[in-house]
């Protein structure tokens, strides 16, 4: 397998599994959306060409059935029904793990269930196969070709090969007189009808075929479909016997690639005889338990409008003319207004710079937004409710770390939101909401935040239910808790160990609490805001900044020693006044308007080795950690600074209370607080 | 390698004949940068060393790990640096104008910076005169590749890898 191909196919293979992906839920809002149909049936047309192109066989099988049940549904002949789509997801989830799995190193897939491939197979026949049997035959479309079995053949009998083929053979005649009003393909000259077609006449063929169809859309083909037997009862048992011969023909006629197509069938390929309804038990899915363990690899490429990168190289020409400038005047004795012109120059340059390519780390949020419609419309579906979820501002645009970051997080909230906030249909209508539930998604950028918001018009959170449990888990005592106002008493959800549901379900109770989520939010400088009300809805903000890289902050120092606190945590700094403080429990505290706020000496940590004897003009930094404040003690404040976030190197990726690093503008290195790890610290 | 030193090329040192018994013999080698710690000498393998550079500020990091001194800023990368001293369990020392800081690739993008008391050349060490350390894994020795005779030094080889190995 050429790895280059592979890599190309996989990007764009996983890109058309996005796409795939939303529009398959779409599609099934409005199954008749014929250019929705055809982008979905291109799609797997694509991923199919590809795998070809690479021989991946599974991936082939499946891409190519489900191919084949949407120009069956493009055609009106199937419709796209909830029962339909969960066949067609399930295979989709195949292809998107195969993918997967190419992705994350694997050359050989394994073989597909049969299962879903017969299953897929009497879609194109119209006919839904859910475990067990549930379509009886005799809902066969009467304008098929009836085929009649041979006299002195006992219907209830085994069916021998032989007979098969005859009926094979009675098939083809019956659909071959059947299709003079279908447009006829013809094959290039001097190519034997009956032999070996290449994959390049296929091709010809099926171009033919499609330039054919858009011309006379009404000349659609004619289903070409395998009935049984007459006599043979369509509601009763069928042996194992019959079945896997059956099966046997249908992957005789389907395995002989290049497929025999004959001119006067256009839709060989399109519609391979389908196999009967009725699998039998014991082909259940035997590899399901094959799929490996969902990885979290984060993408380590990124596509870049080539606008984007021609923006940077111009800037990048325009920093060395500034370089070249500011060389030339080193040399000689220049003005002083030269240089600052240059050095001028120099900062407008490198703003620019610095933005576009940032630009190149953006991408929407749509990256993210795009998993949803499928996770509630399979909860959904699972839990018995109607929800109809709501996407809005999926294009602005987010740091690519950011995109992945919140993944997880947002798939906690809106299966919460699916499973906990809206109800039940009849409860719904008891209470005189519509019936269908709304669950809404939307992003949108504030200034340098993201503002992405949650929201549901389910049943919304009681307050007071909340303090009860709060008092009943021992977090706080009931005088405490009757003082919560509202908002706070909401936030109570995102502590560790509070779950106000009784019994966790397998939906929401998958191991992230909100306190996890909260905590993921917290570490990407985000924020999260609960608002809710009893029986109208629930609504989450998450408020992140726009870029992981770049981070406003508050320089704040120790002698030489300089700090970096994130700015969006600060919310003021105020002189410290020893007067002003008490101590409470062996915790110093500092009274602001009405609120105590424990005072963190941030020396005593960083610079243990010199202890001061005064805090006499130090200043107290108030910054905001989750719900709670908190005052740092600092010697200096030297104000704010823009500074791009670098890791910290081996051995102090774990270490508490840090962020990363950062090199300041004299060159030196300043150390990005994580407060919540220096909160920790101290406790 | 910011390293002025060279060691000289195998053809030089057999032409010259000016050798010792010791390297008249030159099998496949390992190029080494050799240091001292403590008046021993050490050696780590030139692949793995990016530059040596002069210890400029090294920033304290309060809270991080016994050994680490701190972090530094190598062309915007922000590097570890460790006191090589208190890995092999010696005294600390003040840093003086011969101390150096060996800056070594880990696998793939990680670097770390190692304290180092003074370098002294690059050298080929032939393999055959390293001695592989088996038996004894405490701590210490578990930095160390082998220990090399060779031309009147006792060199002992660390394998930086190992060294590093887990921490991140």
């Amino acid at each position: 397998m050429d790895e280059e191909i592979l890599q190309d196919f996989l990007v764009e293979a996983s890109d058309l599994v996005d796409q795939l992906n939303e529009q398959l839920v779409d599609l099934e809002n409005s199954p008749t959306d014929s250019d929705l149909l055809n982008a979905v049936f291109r799609g797997f047309h694509t991923i199919k060409g590809g795998a070809g192109f690479l021989a991946i066989t599974p991936l082939i099988e499946v891409c190519h059935r489900a191919e084949n049940v949407f120009d069956k549904i493009r055609n009106g002949d199937v419709e796209y029904d909830a029962a339909v789509a969960d066949v067609i997801l399930r295979a989709f989830d195949v292809i998107s793990d195969s993918i997967e799995q190419l992705n994350d190193g694997a050359r050989e897939l394994p073989e597909n269930d049969p299962l879903l491939l017969n299953e897929l197979d009497a879609l194109t026949k119209g006919q839904v196969v859910e475990g067990a049997v549930k379509e009886s035959l005799s809902t066969e479309k009467t304008n098929e070709p009836i085929l009649e079995l041979p006299e002195g053949v006992d219907p209830d009998g085994e069916i021998s090969d032989e007979e098969f083929e005859a009926l094979l053979n009675q098939r083809d005649g019956k659909m071959a007189s059947r299709s003079e009003d279908t447009p006829a393909l013809t094959l290039p000259e001097g190519v034997d009808p009956d032999g070996d077609m290449s994959d390049e006449e296929f091709e010809a063929l099926l171009e033919q075929r499609d330039t054919l169809k858009a011309a006379s859309p009404s000349a659609d083909s004619t289903p070409s479909t395998l009935t049984l037997p007459e006599g043979v009862d369509p509601d009763g048992d069928m042996s194992d016997e019959e079945f896997e011969a059956l099966l046997q023909q249908r992957d005789a006629l389907k395995s002989s690639p290049p497929p025999a197509v004959k001119e006067t069938e256009p839709d060989v390929e399109k519609t391979p005889p389908p196999v009967v309804s009725k699998p039998a038990k014991k082909t259940a899915p035997a590899n399901k338990s094959t799929k490996p363990a969902a990885k979290n690899t984060p993408e380590s490429t990124v596509r870049v409008d080539t606008k984007r990168l021609d923006e940077i190289m111009n800037l990048v020409g325009e920093l060395v003319l500034v370089r070249n400038r500011l060389l030339t005047l080193r040399g000689k004795e220049s003005s002083r207004e030269d240089i600052s012109n240059a050095v001028a120059n120099l900062d407008h340059v490198t703003t620019d710079l610095q933005a576009s390519v940032l630009k190149t780390r953006m991408q929407p949020v749509k990256k993210v937004f795009g998993r949803f419609p499928r996770v509630v419309r399979d909860l959904a579906r699972k839990l018995g409710k109607d929800i109809n979820l709501e996407l809005e501002g999926e294009e602005t645009d987010l740091d690519k770390n950011l995109v992945e970051a919140l993944a997880d997080p947002l798939v906690h909230l809106v299966r919460n939101s699916v499973d906990h906030g809206v109800e039940m249909p009849d409860v719904r209508a008891a209470a005189g909401k519509p019936k269908v539930g709304t669950v809404l998604l939307a992003a949108k950028q504030e200034g340098d935040h993201i503002l992405l918001s949650i929201t549901d018009d389910g049943k919304g959170m009681d307050p007071d239910v909340l303090r009860q449990k709060a008092v009943e888990k021992g977090m706080m005592d009931e005088v405490a808790a009757s003082q919560l106002d509202d908002q706070s008493a909401f936030e109570l959800i995102l502590s560790a160990g509070f779950s106000t549901a009784d019994q966790i379900s397998d939906i929401s109770g998958r191991g992230v609490g909100m306190d996890v989520v909260k905590s993921m939010i917290t570490k990407l400088n985000g924020s999260i805001e609960i608002h809710s009300v009893l029986g109208e809805g629930t609504q989450i903000n998450i408020k992140v900044p726009l870029t992981l890289a770049i981070l406003p902050t508050l320089m704040v120092g120790f002698d030489e020693d300089s700090y970096a606190i994130p700015l969006t945590s600060v919310q003021e700094i105020f002189d410290f006044n020893p007067e002003q403080t008490n101590k409470i429990d062996g915790q110093v505290m500092v009274r602001l308007r009405e609120e105590s706020i424990p005072l963190y000496f941030l020396n005593e940590w960083l610079a243990p080795n010199n202890p001061k004897e005064s805090y006499k003009g130090d200043k107290v930094v108030i910054v905001s950690v989750g719900n709670q404040r908190a005052g740092l003690v600092v010697s200096q404040v030297n104000g704010q600074e823009e500074v791009v976030i670098k890791p910290l190197g081996v051995m102090l990726k774990n270490a508490t209370g840090y962020a990363g690093a950062t090199i300041t503008g004299n060159g030196s290195i300043a150390l990005i607080l994580d407060l919540p790890g220096v909160v920790s610290r101290f406790q | 390698m910011n390293l002025t030193t060279e060691a000289p090329s195998v053809e030089q040192m057999q032409q010259g004949g000016i050798m010792d018994e010791e390297s008249a013999y030159l099998g496949p080698g390992i190029r080494c940068v050799l240091f001292t710690l403590e008046n021993e000498v050490y050696g780590i393998p030139v692949r793995k060393i990016r530059e040596v550079l002069r210890v400029g500020a090294i920033r304290q990091v309060a809270g991080a790990t016994y050994g680490v001194l701190g972090v530094i800023n190598v062309r915007g990368v922000i590097v570890t640096v460790v006191d090589a001293r208190i890995l092999y369990n010696m005294p600390s020392r003040e840093i003086d104008d011969l101390s150096r800081i060996i800056i070594v690739e880990l696998d793939g993008e990680r670097t770390v910076g190692i304290l180092v008391d003074f370098v002294m050349e690059v050298k080929d060490i032939p393999e055959d005169k390293i001695e592989s350390l088996s038996g004894s894994k405490d701590k210490a020795s578990r930095y160390i590749q082998g220990i090399a005779h060779f031309q009147d030094d006792v060199i002992i080889l660390i394998d930086v890898d190992n060294m590093f190995l887990g921490v991140d």
